[in-house]
């Protein structure tokens, strides 16, 4: 290896070793321009949702959140 | 549009009728959605009422359910707002409007995306300046004047994000054989702000539950034959501040640890 692909290589590690102590990087999931999973699930009212039932005529908006309650 | 989370129906249903919340929230209360998009919060530690919750995030997809955009912070406690994404993704104007400050040189329009102030939540700002007639002002970058600058007391308020300026055009002075760059006519400045936690943002609300954000503009004006004092203009953003929602849903619907 030369000494920048070594140093490189040095540095990647030390940075994932971090990452892992701390364990604090935040997932984001899929990137833009990648398609999202198909999902259903139940809503507040009890009606089935799939990606095709939310989406509206331009696209549509998902909102991850922890809770509701606390 | 529609929400996630692992909340079950009865809960969801609870917060919807509370809040008065139209648009679907789906309940996912096995994680398998927030587990196939992959961001489970992993570091909760399993056999708590709290494993199974996502980073929270948003995602804008296309008719095909491609990503066009999306929005995850590093601290869970700060959330970009609905008004900044309809500012900032689909062009909506910052049109909360506030204070028109006038001096002999311009006048000058504070805006909000939002009137209301809510911890961790990041907005925008906005800065209308309407140059008089024959008046020019100078943008950062220039030698020998003094720029613009947009200057913020966020404090323990706000997080300040980084912004642009606006592109600016040449002009020649022709008595003196110098090209700058200025701003003559209307412009507008648009910039970011995180509200900070709960507890810094409380001790700054007043007892009318208004909450300010104080700032200035400095600037040099020139006209075509001379130039004038640089002068700071003090500015305000004031908010209705609200805190965060407290209430939980009734004993016997909350979640238990599985």
């Amino acid at each position: 290896m030369t000494n920048v692909t070594y140093m490189r290589k040095k540095c990647w590690l030390f940075a994932l070793s971090i990452a892992a102590l701390y364990g604090q990087t935040v997932k984001t999931g899929p990137d833009v321009g990648q398609p999202v999973p198909d999902f259903s699930a139940q809503d507040q009212e009890g009606r089935q949702q799939t990606l095709k039932s939310i989406m509206g005529v331009k696209g549509t908006m998902l909102v991850f959140f922890r809770s509701a309650d606390w | 549009m529609a929400a996630i989370s692992y909340d079950s129906v009865a809960v969801l249903k609870n917060f919807a009728d509370r809040q008065h919340i139209t648009y679907s929230l789906l309940s996912d209360p096995e994680s398998k959605i927030i587990h196939a998009f992959d961001i489970l919060n992993e570091t909760v530690p399993k056999g708590t009422a709290q494993y199974g919750i996502p980073y929270p995030g948003t995602f804008i997809l296309d008719t095909q359910g491609k990503v066009i955009a999306k929005y995850f912070e590093d601290d869970y406690r700060e959330r970009i707002s609905a008004s900044d994404i309809l500012v900032r993704q689909f062009g909506k104007s910052v049109d909360v409007q506030g204070d028109v400050v006038e001096t002999k040189h311009l006048r000058l329009a504070t805006g909000a995306s939002t009137p209301t102030a809510r911890p961790g939540h990041r907005i925008v700002l906005s800065l209308e300046i309407d140059l008089k007639p024959k008046m020019h002002v100078y943008s950062p970058g220039v030698q020998g004047y003094i720029p613009i600058e947009w200057k913020l007391e966020a404090g323990t308020l706000a997080k300040l994000h980084a912004f642009e300026y606006p592109p600016s055009h040449q002009m020649r002075l022709k008595a003196i054989n110098e090209t700058v760059p200025v701003y003559q006519g209307h412009l507008r400045i648009n910039r970011e702000i995180t509200f900070g936690p709960e507890n810094a943002l409380k001790p700054l609300v007043s007892s009318s539950g208004e909450l300010i954000l104080k700032g200035s503009l400095q600037y040099q004006a020139c006209d075509d034959k001379k130039c004038f004092i640089p002068q700071t203009v003090p500015l305000e953003w004031r908010f209705h501040f609200e805190g965060l929602d407290r209430e939980r849903t009734p004993a016997d619907l909350q979640r238990k640890p599985r």
